[in-house]
C-alpha cells in the first residue's frame, strides 16, 4: 500500500534506470576496497539517496537495509540538550545535523568521534569501516564543516563519510578536496519517461504519451515529484486520458492566491492581509525561498511584459536578503510592498524608468 | 505614461505661480547660506522622474487653498535639516530666555514687523550666534541690534510671508510675558499649530501660570485652534461660544497681557493659601525644635540629628492632616480600626455602615509613593494601636508565618490569659493593642513559598487587626486575599492635594519655587510625593531657587529612570505629529526610545507600520494618496529589512553589538519617520493602539510545527528518503489524498484503508493530527476537521486504538520512562549496546518473514504485536 515512489525505488545499482555510467563507477569503487569519502550533489529528486543506499548495499550486502532509528541526546557545552534522530544499520549511520540548527557542530563532533574510535566488531562484515551519511551537508554551519576536516583524515581506517548536498557552493573547499565529488544530475525527459513507463508496466496499466509529457514538464526534473504527481493523476482519473490538469499541492495553490490578491488590490490594508497569509505559509513549514519563488513566478506570469524584469529583479534582491537575514517575513513583506508599489505605479502610468544596475 | 501630462498641466499653471515666486524669495532673502543649498535642492528635485514632479506640483497648488500649509513631501526632506537646526536654536533660546527672564521685569511690546525680522534671523546659525552675542551684551534691548546687521531686509518677502503664514518650524518668536501673566486663564489646544508643538504650547501656557485642559468646557477662557482641528472640539466650541485664538493671537496674548489681573477674591484666596503654608511651616519648625530638644536630652542614645535626615523621613506625615489625598479611604481605615474590637466581639457578623464590619483585615492597594504605608502606620497609631510591620525584607514563607505568628496553636490567646504566656510575631511581643501591617504583600515570591496562602489562613483566625499593603491587587497570586479582606484602593493624589504640603515644606526649607513649577514637578513625577521630595532635596544642595526651565530639566533627569513599554514607545514614535515640523525631539532622542527595549521595539514597529495613515501622504488625494502611501510603506519595509540584516550581524556569530545604534535607525526610527500618522481604523487588530507583534506567536508556531514535521519525517524515514522540506512540499499533498481526504469524503468506510496507509508509513494517530495541522489552504486544519464528522473522528480514534501498529522507534524519553532499567545503565549513547543485545530476537523473526519487509523492529518490545499486522498486509498482496 505504499506510494509508488517508495514501492518502486531501486535497491541495487543494477536496478537504476539512468546515469548508468555513474552506477558502474560506483560499483567498481565499492569493489576496489579503497572506498573514498564521497560527496553526492545534485538537485532534489535526482536520486542521490537512492544511489547512496544502492552503493551501501553493494558494499555491505542486504544487511544494510535493516534500518533502525534512534533518538540520541547531545549536550552542548552550555548544557542545552539536543535531540537528534539517527538512522542506522549495523554498517552505517545516517544523520541530519542541520536539524539542530547552529548546534550542528556538537552533533558532528560527538558522533564522528564515537564512530571513528570504535572498530567494526562484526567479523563477517565485508568492509572494516563504517559509513557515516551526512544529509543536507550544504546546510552545515562553517564550524561544523571545520569539525569534519581533520576527522576525515585521521579516522580514515574506521570510517568513511558520504555527504549529501544539493549544491557544493556552500561546502568549504578543504572538505571538497577531501571528497570524491559525485554529481547526480536531474534526469532528462527521456529518462523520466523511461522510469514512468517502468512504473506503469509494473502497475499493469498503459501510460499515454500525452499524460507522460505533462507529468515530466510539470515535475521539472524532479523524479520524486514526477512519480508523486503521476500517482495523484492516476487517483484522479484512472484512465489517464485527455487533458488532465496536474493536481497542485495545497501550498502552491495558496501561494497563487497570495499572488492574485497582491495583483488585485495594492493598499497597506491588503499588504496586512498578505502578511497574515505569508505567516500562515511560513508557520506551516513552507520554506520562505519557495514561497518567494512561487509567488513571484505567478506574478510574472500575470503582469505586463515591461514589468517582468522588475519583478524578477526584486525577487532576486529580496531572496538574497532573506538568506542573509534571520526574520524571513520582513524581507518577504518588503518584497510584496515593493511589488505592490511598482505595480500600482505602472497601472497609473507613473512608473519611473527601471535601472537594472541599482 | 503618455496621458499623464494632461491632468498635470492645468494644475500647474494658475494660482500656484504666485506662490512659487514668493516662496523662494522668502527663503533666500534673509541670508546667503540658505541661498547656497536651497536652489540646488530644488533643481535636483526638478530633475527627478515624472512621479516626483507630479507630487511637487500638486502640493504646491494646494497652498493657496489652505493658508497655512504643512510641508509637502518634498519639503519634508528639507525639514529634516531645518529641524535639527531648530533644535539648536531652541536650546540656546531657552537658555537666553532663562537668563533674560531673571533680569528683565517686562519686555517692551513688539510690533508684528519686529517679530517678522526675528523670525528671519533664526533661519541661520550665523545670525543666531550674532543674536546671542547681542543678547548677552545688551539684554534690555534685544531687537534693535539684530536689525542693524541686516541692511537689505526684504519687506516685500516679509509681507508675503505674513500673508501666507509662517511655515518653517520654530519660526515664531516665543514671547516673554510677565511672570504669571496667564494666571486665571484656562486654555484648550486643538489641531496642529504652525510653529509650536503641542507640548511646547502647553508648556508655554503653564510657564505663565495658565491652566490647560483637554476638552473645552464652560470654564475655558480660550481655545487655541490650529490646523486640522478635531471636529468634535470645534462643535463644542461653537456650542459653548468659547472665544478662539490662533497661534499668533495666543503669542500676542502672552506678550501683552499683564499678570495682575486677579480680582479681589482670587487675591484673597492666594493670601489665605500663603498664610496656611506659612502656618504649616511654622508648625513644622516648632515640632522640629521640640524633637531636637528631645534628642539632645537623650543624646546618649545617639539619635540622628534631624538636619541630617532624609526629607522623606523628616517630613513624613505625623498626623492624619498631613496626608495628601485619599481622604475617603483613610477615613474608612480609621473607622474600621476603631470598630475592630467591637466587631471582634460580635464575631465579625455585623457589616456595619459601610460593610467594613465583617472583615478582619484590609488590603490597601495603589501605586508606589502615595503614602500607603504611612497612612497605615498613622491610622493604627491614631486608633490607639501599636503597629508592627513586616515587609519584603522579612522572610514570609508559609512555615515562618505559621511558626512565628503561632496561628495553629493557642498561644495567640496568651495575652488574654495573663502575663505568663507571651505571644510574638517575629520575636516582637503582641498584645491586644497590636496591629499587624503586612507591607508589600505582592512581593511575596519564590522565597516565600505558600506565603499568601498561610497569610490568608492567618487572616481568617487573627485576633488583631491586620493591614495588608500591595501595589497591584489584580495579580493572580493575590486572588486568595480578595475574599477575606476589605479592598481599599488608594489613588494618586492630584497636584492640588499635594501642592500645599510641598509648598510648606519648601517654605520651611527656604527654597523659592513658584507654584506652577511645583505643579509641574508633581505632575511629572506622577504624583509620587516621595520622588518629588527626593528631587527637591537633591536640588537644594546646589540652589535655592528654581525656575520653570530648571524644573523641567530636573524632571527630565529623573524621568530617565522610568522604562517605557513598547506600546507607549510606538505610540510616541508614530503619533500623528511625531515627525512633523513642530516636533522638537531630535533624531537621537527618538533613537533613544528604541533603547528602552531594543529587542521588542523593532518587532512592535514591524507589526505596526502598516496600520497608520501616514501624515506624509495626507496631502494627496484619491489614487495618488494610495500610491504615496504604498511608496512610504515600501520604503519602510525596506528599512525594516535592512534592520534585519543588521540584526543578524548583531545576534549572529559575529556579535557586532556596536551596530546597535544603526539598528535603532534602520529598524525603528526610519520606518517611523516614513509612516507616522494617526492609526488607521482605531481598534484594528483587537484594541486601540499598537498591537502585540504577531511574529512571536507565529515564530513559536513555526517552531512547533517544524518539530512535528521532523517527527513525521523521521517516522517515514524507513520508507522515504526525502528531507523534511521534500516531505512537506511533495509527499504531504499526495499522502493527504490517502490518509485525510478519504475520511472527509467517505467517512467511516475509509477507516481501514487510512489506517493501513498510516501503518505503512509508521504514522501514529498523533502524527496524523500533526499532519492535518500542517496543511494550508484547502487542507487547513480547521477546514479539514470541520469536514470530518465527529462520529468519524471518534470511530477513527477507537479503531486506531483497537488495533496494533508498527512503530518506527521509541522516543528517547518514552523509552526511559517505561523501562527504568535501561535508563539506569548509563547515558543515552549507551543505548546502542542495549539494542544490540536485543538484536538476535528480531533477526530470527526477520528471517522467517519476507526480506522485503524490513520494518525496524530491532529494539522494539512491541515487535510481537506488530508482526501479525505485517503478515496480514502481505497476505493481501
Amino acid at each position: 500500500m505504499s506510494l509508488w515512489v517508495d514501492k518502486y525505488r531501486p535497491r541495487t545499482l543494477d536496478d537504476l534506470h539512468y546515469h548508468t555510467e555513474l552506477s558502474s563507477r560506483l560499483r567498481s569503487l565499492s569493489a576496489s576496497g579503497d572506498f573514498p569519502h564521497i560527496l553526492f550533489y545534485g538537485p532534489s529528486g535526482a536520486g542521490k539517496k537512492t544511489r547512496i543506499m544502492c552503493t551501501l548495499r553493494e558494499l555491505y550486502g542486504p544487511g544494510v537495509e535493516k534500518l533502525r532509528i534512534d533518538q540520541r541526546v547531545f549536550v552542548t557545552p552550555s548544557g542545552r540538550k539536543l535531540d537528534v534522530n539517527v538512522v542506522q544499520s549495523n554498517y552505517h549511520i545516517e544523520l541530519t545535523p542541520s536539524d539542530v540548527g547552529m548546534y550542528d557542530r556538537v552533533v558532528i563532533q560527538d558522533i564522528l568521534k564515537e564512530i571513528a574510535q570504535t572498530q567494526q566488531v562484526d567479523l563477517n562484515a565485508k568492509q572494516r569501516f563504517k559509513v557515516v551519511i551526512v544529509n543536507e551537508a550544504d546546510a552545515l554551519t562553517r564550524d561544523a564543516q571545520a569539525a569534519l576536516r581533520r576527522t576525515m583524515e585521521k579516522y580514515m581506517t574506521n570510517m568513511r563519510l558520504i555527504l549529501c548536498a544539493t549544491s557544493t557552493s556552500k561546502i568549504i573547499a578543504p572538505i571538497r578536496s577531501r571528497c570524491l565529488l559525485v554529481r547526480v544530475a536531474a534526469p532528462d525527459n527521456g529518462e523520466m519517461t523511461k522510469v514512468l513507463q517502468h512504473v506503469a508496466k509494473k502497475e499493469r496499466f498503459h501510460l499515454p504519451d500525452t499524460a507522460c509529457q505533462s507529468i515530466t514538464s510539470a515535475s521539472g526534473g524532479n523524479l520524486r515529484k514526477a512519480l508523486l504527481v503521476f500517482e495523484a493523476m492516476r487517483m484522479q482519473r484512472p484512465d489517464l486520458q485527455g487533458d488532465i490538469e496536474v493536481a497542485k499541492p495545497d501550498w502552491e495553490t495558496y501561494c497563487a492566491k497570495v499572488a492574485d490578491s497582491i495583483l488585485q488590490e495594492q493598499t497597506a490594508q491588503r499588504l496586512l492581509d498578505v502578511r497574515g497569509k505569508l505567516y500562515e505559509l511560513l508557520s506551516h513549514c513552507i520554506p520562505p525561498t519557495v514561497v518567494l519563488k512561487t509567488i513571484s513566478e505567478r506574478i510574472v506570469d500575470k503582469v505586463d511584459d515591461t514589468l517582468k524584469p522588475q519583478i524578477i529583479h526584486w525577487a532576486a534582491y529580496y531572496e538574497l536578503r532573506m538568506r542573509m537575514g534571520s526574520k524571513k517575513i520582513y524581507h518577504l513583506e518588503a518584497f510584496v510592498a515593493k511589488v505592490m508599489s511598482v505595480y500600482k505605479a505602472s497601472m497609473m502610468g507613473m512608473l519611473e524608468d527601471f535601472d537594472m544596475t541599482m | 505614461m503618455d496621458n499623464t501630462p494632461e491632468p498635470r498641466s492645468p494644475r500647474r499653471i494658475t494660482p500656484s505661480t504666485s506662490i512659487k515666486k514668493s516662496k523662494p524669495v522668502k527663503r533666500k532673502a534673509p541670508d546667503e547660506e540658505v541661498d547656497e543649498f536651497k536652489p540646488k535642492k530644488r533643481q535636483s528635485m526638478a530633475n527627478r522622474g515624472p512621479e516626483k514632479r507630479y507630487v511637487e506640483s500638486s502640493s504646491e497648488d494646494e497652498a493657496p487653498r489652505g493658508k497655512k500649509k504643512a510641508p509637502s513631501p518634498m519639503e519634508i526632506e528639507d525639514d529634516s535639516d531645518e529641524d535639527d537646526m531648530d533644535d539648536f536654536i531652541d536650546d540656546d533660546e531657552e537658555d537666553d530666555r532663562g537668563k533674560k527672564s531673571k533680569v528683565k521685569s517686562k519686555p517692551p511690546a513688539k510690533t508684528k514687523k519686529v517679530v517678522m525680522t526675528k523670525k528671519e534671523t533664526k533661519l541661520t546659525p550665523v545670525k543666531k550666534a550674532a543674536a546671542k552675542v547681542a543678547a548677552k551684551k545688551e539684554e534690555d534691548e534685544v531687537q534693535e541690534p539684530e536689525e542693524k546687521p541686516k541692511p537689505k531686509y526684504n519687506w516685500a518677502a516679509a509681507k508675503a510671508r505674513a500673508e501666507a503664514g509662517p511655515k518653517a518650524p520654530g519660526s515664531k518668536e516665543i514671547p516673554e510675558g510677565v511672570p504669571d501673566c496667564l494666571a486665571g486663564l484656562t486654555f484648550v489646544f486643538t489641531g496642529e499649530l504652525t510653529s509650536l508643538g503641542r507640548d511646547e504650547a502647553i508648556e508655554l501656557a503653564k510657564r505663565y501660570s495658565g491652566r490647560v485642559t483637554g476638552a473645552p468646557s464652560s470654564k475655558t477662557s480660550y481655545v487655541i485652534v490650529g490646523e486640522n482641528a478635531g471636529k468634535s472640539k470645534m462643535d463644542a466650541i461653537q456650542k459653548k461660544n468659547i472665544p478662539t485664538l490662533t497661534e499668533d493671537e495666543f503669542l500676542d496674548l502672552i506678550r501683552t497681557r499683564h499678570g495682575a489681573e486677579l480680582d479681589e477674591k482670587q487675591l484673597k484666596a492666594q493670601e489665605k493659601e500663603q498664610k496656611k503654608i506659612e502656618e504649616a511651616a511654622m508648625a513644622m519648625a516648632a515640632k522640629e525644635r521640640e524633637e531636637e530638644k528631645l534628642r539632645k536630652r537623650k543624646e546618649a542614645a545617639k539619635a540622628i540629628p534631624i538636619s541630617s535626615q532624609l526629607w522623606t523621613t523628616k517630613y513624613a506625615p505625623q498626623t492624619a492632616k498631613d496626608l495628601c489625598g485619599n481622604k475617603a479611604p483613610i477615613g474608612r481605615l480609621l473607622d474600621w480600626l476603631k470598630d475592630w474590637d467591637k466587631n471582634f466581639k460580635s464575631g465579625f457578623k455585623k457589616p456595619g455602615k459601610e460593610g467594613l464590619g465583617i472583615f478582619r483585615a484590609v488590603l490597601i492597594s495603589g501605586p508606589p509613593g502615595i503614602g500607603k504605608t504611612t497612612s497605615a502606620h498613622l491610622m493604627a497609631k491614631e486608633a490607639g494601636y501599636n503597629p508592627i510591620e513586616l515587609n519584603a525584607s522579612d522572610a514570609r514563607s508559609k512555615k515562618l508565618i505559621e511558626h512565628h505568628t503561632n496561628i495553629d496553636n493557642a498561644s495567640l490567646d496568651g495575652f488574654f490569659q495573663g502575663a505568663g504566656a507571651k505571644t510574638t510575631v517575629m520575636d516582637m511581643r503582641l498584645d491586644s493593642k497590636t496591629c499587624l501591617i503586612m507591607d508589600e504583600v505582592d512581593g511575596m515570591s519564590a522565597g516565600d513559598r505558600g506565603g499568601v496562602g498561610a497569610l490568608n489562613a492567618l487572616i481568617k483566625k487573627t485576633r488583631i487587626p491586620m493591614i495588608l499593603i500591595c501595589n497591584d491587587k489584580s495579580l493572580q497570586k493575590m486572588k486568595p486575599l480578595i475574599n477575606t479582606t476589605y479592598g481599599m484602593p488608594f489613588k494618586r493624589p492630584g497636584p492640588n492635594e499635594v501642592r500645599s504640603r510641598i509648598m510648606s515644606i519648601l517654605y520651611k526649607e527656604k527654597l523659592k519655587i513658584p507654584t506652577n513649577v511645583v505643579d509641574q514637578l508633581v505632575q511629572g513625577a506622577n504624583s509620587d510625593i516621595r520622588q518629588v521630595l527626593n528631587m527637591l532635596s537633591t536640588f537644594k544642595l546646589g540652589k535655592s531657587e528654581m525656575s520653570f526651565d530648571e524644573g523641567k530639566a530636573l524632571l527630565k533627569v529623573n524621568e530617565k529612570n522610568t522604562i517605557m513599554t513598547p506600546f507607549t514607545i510606538i505610540d510616541k514614535l508614530t503619533g500623528p505629529y511625531a515627525f512633523s515640523h513642530t516636533n522638537r525631539e531630535t533624531l537621537n532622542e527618538k533613537a533613544e526610545l528604541y533603547f528602552h527595549d531594543f529587542s521588542f521595539v523593532p518587532l512592535f514597529m514591524q507589526e505596526h507600520y502598516l496600520k497608520t495613515l501616514p501624515a506624509r501622504a495626507s496631502k494627496e488625494d484619491g489614487p495618488l494618496k494610495d500610491l504615496k502611501h504604498l511608496d512610504l510603506v515600501s520604503k519602510a519595509a525596506d528599512s525594516i529589512s535592512d534592520g534585519d540584516l543588521i540584526d543578524r550581524m548583531i545576534h549572529g556569530s559575529e556579535q557586532h553589538w556596536s551596530l546597535l545604534p544603526i539598528h535603532a535607525f534602520a529598524s525603528t526610527v526610519t520606518p517611523a519617520s516614513l509612516i507616522y500618522g494617526s492609526i488607521n481604523k482605531p481598534g484594528y487588530g483587537g484594541g486601540f493602539g499598537p498591537a502585540f507583534p504577531q511574529w512571536l506567536g507565529q515564530n513559536s508556531k513555526q517552531g512547533k510545527l517544524s518539530r512535528q514535521l521532523t517527527d513525521i519525517q523521521i517516522r517515514m524515514r524507513l520508507r522515504v528518503s526525502g528531507s523534511r522540506q521534500e516531505i512537506r512540499e511533495q509527499y504531504m499533498p499526495l499522502l493527504a489524498g490517502h490518509i485525510v481526504s478519504p475520511l472527509m469524503d467517505r467517512g467511516s468506510d475509509a477507516l481501514d484503508e487510512v489506517i493501513e496507509y498510516m501503518d505503512e508509513y509508521y504514522l501514529s494517530k498523533e502524527d496524523w493530527d500533526a499532519f492535518v495541522e500542517l496543511g494550508v489552504d484547502s487542507m487547513r486544519e480547521e477546514f479539514v476537521l470541520k469536514k470530518i464528522p465527529s462520529a468519524v473522528k471518534s470511530a477513527f480514534t477507537r479503531q486506531y486504538n483497537k488495533t496494533d501498529h508498527p512503530i518506527a522507534f521509541h522516543k528517547g524519553d518514552l523509552f526511559a520512562a517505561s523501562k527504568k532499567k535501561i535508563a539506569d545503565i548509563g547515558p543515552a549513547p549507551d543505548n546502542e549496546d542495549v539494542f544490540e543485545e536485543d538484536e538476535p530476537v528480531p533477526d530470527e523473526e526477520e528471517e522467517k518473514g519476507d526480506e522485503e519487509e524490513d520494518i525496524d523492529v530491532t529494539k522494539d518490545r512491541l515487535i510481537k504485536a506488530v508482526k501479525p499486522k505485517v503478515v496480514k498486509g502481505k497476505g493481501k498482496k
